[in-house]
């Protein structure tokens, strides 16, 4: 069977299988039935984050090509730099800390925990009465992409496997090489600087922190599921710790800046005439 | 650079002179008119002024002596697992002794354009684009200093040695008798001089699934010829029954029912997918491919020489040689002709045909093309090679260049445009076209492409090989063996890009592909031997590792201190942790063809180079005795131990 596919199929099974348990025990079965009726007016007042988005997507999918290619000839090559700065980091985590448990274990967080983490917020905000924070959300996922785009351009590196495969294998891909086929479409082997897997699964647990009085239960997953992933990316030895500070910074930034951005917006928003009611309803359940 | 640096010292030596004079004039006027304390004052800052300040000058208008950097350019692990290697090892030894030095990682085609054309590197690690072993005249284009100047894989370290190197390049071309002493001597000045450094040579290795196709030989599994001589498997109609999952699949997913014929290879690659450009150096790692898109006159397949686009050839005298054509076509059913050979031979020389104020030779073929002085139509199938003299062996690789339709490449003679604007007059639109839609004469044509994912070919059946007629009065595949008559053996070539070796290798066992053609590193090649279903097919490369030096950039310019350099690389130790064993290590850059390299240089035998012995011991290197080797060569270091360079 085509690698891709595979996959791709056994991602969907596990985060959807995932999914609807997360969603049963996190966000509880009367939000959940709520949406039934609700869903409609709460995805049209999320329409223009969600556009924007959108927007940053296709923008991305069809300039990613155009934009790789400038950066290979105009971009600074700084995978020098990176290494003269942190110097054999990621070697020392690899030769420290590499089991066969562990490798198990952040290969599945590096694939499925990540795809869940990211996807899972939209489903327990929508579940929200207010929409502020899924419109928080998804514009923060948005500044994450484009800003990420922006560096990726300007900057020219390549990874810790990619340069001393002497000392830093690339376990995800001699895990299951199959990874490679999905990675390979999404990613680009030379930008890594900053992580995308870093920045936006640190804006989902800043959410996640920034709203655990909704979702209480929700909080510590985040945290446990965001932590992971940022050491999954050097364990894999994927990603410099460089790239994982700087993939921390942009989510902070994002994370500010939406707040920023959608205050602003919202205000139009708190008109919503079930707003009260909703929240009424919030303590008893 | 240099002499301007040489000025601005001279005059910064003068000035505090100048200054001494106009500070002892101000100080005779300020004894006369001013108080005394302020005089004092006065005194007290000319002195400073005229001594010291002046002394600082001499010191401050110096430069400082600062550790010295190296840049090392290398592909990433995902496109040459083996490079990187080579240049880490190199890296740290570099770092133990005292110089910094930091890998650059680029792809391929941006390697290939920064070492080749632009010529802005200190050191690149890769490989010497023949993927077989090689004739020594090889060493004429990557080391004469005539193409010190010239973009391409003509002499990209801008190295000379007029007196010994060229001209034992020169006579290994004439010489015919002496050329094996000719040739010892220019391997021990290559050796001595290291204009590069050769590491090793690699075992071209591939993995393989013979279900569908045999005749991966232990020869030469990638090459032009291999390629061609494969033959279908016999057992394909029994065991699309049998063991037919597979292969049912295949055709799905292809929505194609003749996929059994189609030669599905994998590539770590992606040059292939987005330029069929003959002669663009950074693009081609050893044109396997576009050799197939491109006929050439002769086909060298090991050691057999075949008379190919040439129906034969033949030495009319020292400085001739008379070439008559098969009766062939271009893929757009052009017939080919005397005039398109004689076209090609002068467009290698100057691919602006005379448009162009100087001429702006090839990237490519550059030492085979310059053999040939001209070229001139006798009639439609003739043509006569004017050939200066040189020996037999040297006129057969003048024959191995890809011979172009001249109607569709006199039409790229122009400068190179961007939306109208010349950015280079040195840069023809023949040496950065893509060639969209190759038109050559070979045994296959191009069908479709989509940008680093994969390419299609198809078999071409207007070639001499498919009209293979031996009972026919005039047989157009005459001259031909066997192995090669009626072929190729599949209808389709898909060369898809994979994302690593390791990808690779496992998609060749799992049947979705039959072989790998791009390098495998050492974590990938161990995998082919777990793997039921796939084999591991080696052969002899031509394409040895080397770290090339900058000769035009201090200290790299400085022969002594690159023969430390070289011993700083356990090329030992490096074939066996980099290359995890499938390569030789090597001292000359001939020794894939071992029947030139004189005793003293060949690695039988030994542990280390003979030349360049390692500076330590299995792979550590000994930091003070290398210090010592780069002391005598006449560098210093400061307390901390590192390399002192000015003007960096």
């Amino acid at each position: 069977m085509n690698p891709l596919l595979s996959v791709l199929g056994s991602i969907v099974l596990w985060v959807g299988g995932a999914l609807l348990v997360a969603g049963a025990a996190i966000v509880g079965p009367c939000r959940l039935a709520r949406l039934r009726t609700e869903l409609a007016p709460r995805l049209w007042s999320v329409r223009r984050s969600v556009g924007v988005l959108v927007a940053v997507l296709v923008a991305s999918a069809i300039g990613r090509g155009a934009l790789q290619t400038v950066s290979e000839l105009f971009g600074l090559r700084l995978t020098g730099l990176i290494y003269a700065i942190e110097g054999d980091f990621v070697a020392w985590v690899q030769a420290t800390f590499v089991a066969p448990e562990l490798t198990v274990y952040f290969s599945s967080i590096y694939m499925y925990g990540y795809v869940f983490l990211l996807v899972f917020p939209f489903v327990a905000y929508l579940a929200l009465p207010e929409t502020t924070a899924l419109n928080r959300l998804i514009v923060a996922y948005a500044l994450n992409y484009s800003i990420g785009l922006v560096i990726y351009t300007v900057v020219f590196a390549h990874g810790p496997r990619n340069l001393m495969p002497d000392m830093v294998t690339s376990l995800l891909f001699t895990y299951n090489p199959d990874f490679m086929a999905l990675t390979s479409e999404v990613n680009e082997a030379a930008n890594v600087f900053p992580s995308l897997h870093t920045s936006l699964s640190v804006t989902v647990a800043s959410f996640a922190v920034l709203t655990r009085e909704e979702y209480p239960r929700w909080t510590p997953v985040a945290l446990w599921l965001a932590t992971s992933v940022v050491l999954a990316t050097m364990y894999l030895g994927i990603h410099w710790l460089t790239d994982v500070v700087g993939g921390v910074a942009l989510a902070l930034g994002s994370v500010y800046l939406s707040y920023r951005l959608v205050d602003a917006e919202g205000d139009g928003a708190e008109g919503d005439p079930g707003r009260n009611r909703v929240t009424g309803d919030d303590g008893s359940s | 650079m240099g002499p301007y640096r040489r000025i601005v010292r001279q005059r910064a030596r003068r000035a505090p002179q100048k200054r001494y004079t106009s500070a002892q004039i101000n100080n005779g006027r300020m004894n006369g008119h001013v108080s005394r304390r302020e005089t004092l004052a006065g005194i007290g800052l000319a002195t400073l002024s005229a001594g010291c300040l002046g002394r600082t000058r001499n010191i401050a208008g110096r430069d400082g002596a600062s550790q010295l950097t190296l840049q090392i350019d290398a592909a990433p692990a995902d496109r040459d697992p083996n490079a990187i290697r080579v240049a880490r090892h190199l890296a740290e030894n570099l770092d133990a002794v005292g110089i910094d030095a930091r890998i650059n990682t680029l792809n391929q085609t941006d390697l290939w354009r920064k070492v080749l054309i632009n010529q802005n590197f200190d050191m690149y690690v890769g490989q010497f684009p023949e993927s077989e072993p090689f004739d020594p005249d090889a060493m004429y284009a990557f080391t004469h200093s005539q193409f010190v100047a010239e973009a391409g894989w003509q002499n990209p370290f801008g190295f000379t040695d007029v007196n010994g190197v060229d001209e034992q390049l020169d006579r290994q071309r004439r010489v015919e008798a002496e050329r094996s002493e000719v040739v010892a001597e220019l391997q021990r000045s290559l050796c001595e001089l290291q204009p590069f450094t050769v590491v090793a040579f690699p075992d071209p290795l591939t993995a393989v699934h013979e279900e569908r196709f045999e005749g991966w030989t232990n020869r030469q599994p990638l090459s032009a010829g291999a390629l061609l001589s494969l033959d279908r498997a016999v057992t394909t109609g029994k065991a699309a029954d049998d063991d037919g999952a597979g292969t049912d699949e295949n055709a799905t997913v292809d929505g194609k029912t003749d996929d059994d014929a189609t030669l599905r290879l994998l590539t770590t690659d992606g040059q292939i997918t987005e330029n069929w450009n003959p002669i663009a150096a950074e693009y081609r790692r050893d044109g396997t491919f576009t050799s197939l898109l491109y006929d050439q006159l002769a086909l060298v397949d090991g050691e057999e020489a075949i008379p190919w686009l040439a129906l034969e050839w033949d030495r009319v005298d020292d400085r001739t040689l008379a070439i008559t054509l098969r009766d062939a076509r271009w893929h757009d059913d052009d017939p080919v002709t005397a005039a398109d050979v004689a076209f090609t031979y002068e467009f290698l020389h100057d691919t602006s045909m005379g448009s162009v104020e100087t001429a702006v030779p090839t990237p490519r073929f550059r030492g085979r093309s310059s053999v040939v002085q001209s070229a001139t139509v006798v009639d439609e199938r003739t043509v006569e090679l004017s050939i200066d003299n040189v020996n037999d062996a040297v006129a057969l690789r003048a024959l191995q260049v890809p011979i172009l339709p001249e109607h569709i490449w006199s039409d790229r003679t122009g400068v190179a445009t961007i939306a109208g604007f010349e950015f280079d007059a040195e840069t023809t639109e023949a040496v950065v076209s893509n060639n969209e839609d190759p038109v050559g004469s070979g045994p296959i044509r191009f069908v479709d492409a989509s940008a680093e994912e994969s390419v299609v070919f198809e078999r071409n059946p207007d070639h001499f090989l498919v009209r293979a007629n031996s009972d026919a009065e005039t047989d157009p595949a005459a001259g031909i063996p066997d192995r090669f008559r009626g072929k190729p053996a599949f209808d389709r070539l898909r060369i898809e890009v994979s994302p690593s070796d390791i990808a690779a290798v496992d998609a060749v066992s799992e049947g979705l592909a039959d072989a790998t053609v791009s390098n495998l590193g050492p974590d990938a090649a161990p995998r082919i031997g777990r793997e039921a279903d796939a084999r591991l097919v080696t052969g002899h490369s031509g394409g040895f590792y080397h770290v090339g030096y900058n000769a035009r950039r201090a200290p790299l310019s400085n022969p002594h201190f690159r023969a430390v350099l070289a011993s700083l690389i356990d090329k030992k130790t490096v074939v066996d942790e980099a290359f995890d064993g499938y390569a030789e290590p090597a001292a000359s850059p001939l020794a894939g063809s071992s029947e030139w390299v004189p005793t003293d240089l060949a690695w039988e035998g030994r542990d280390t180079d003979p030349i360049h012995p390692f500076a330590g011991e299995s792979g550590t290197v000994d930091a003070e005795h290398a210090r010592d080797l780069l002391r005598e060569a006449g560098y210093r270091f400061d307390d901390d131990g590192q390399l002192l360079a000015r003007g960096e």
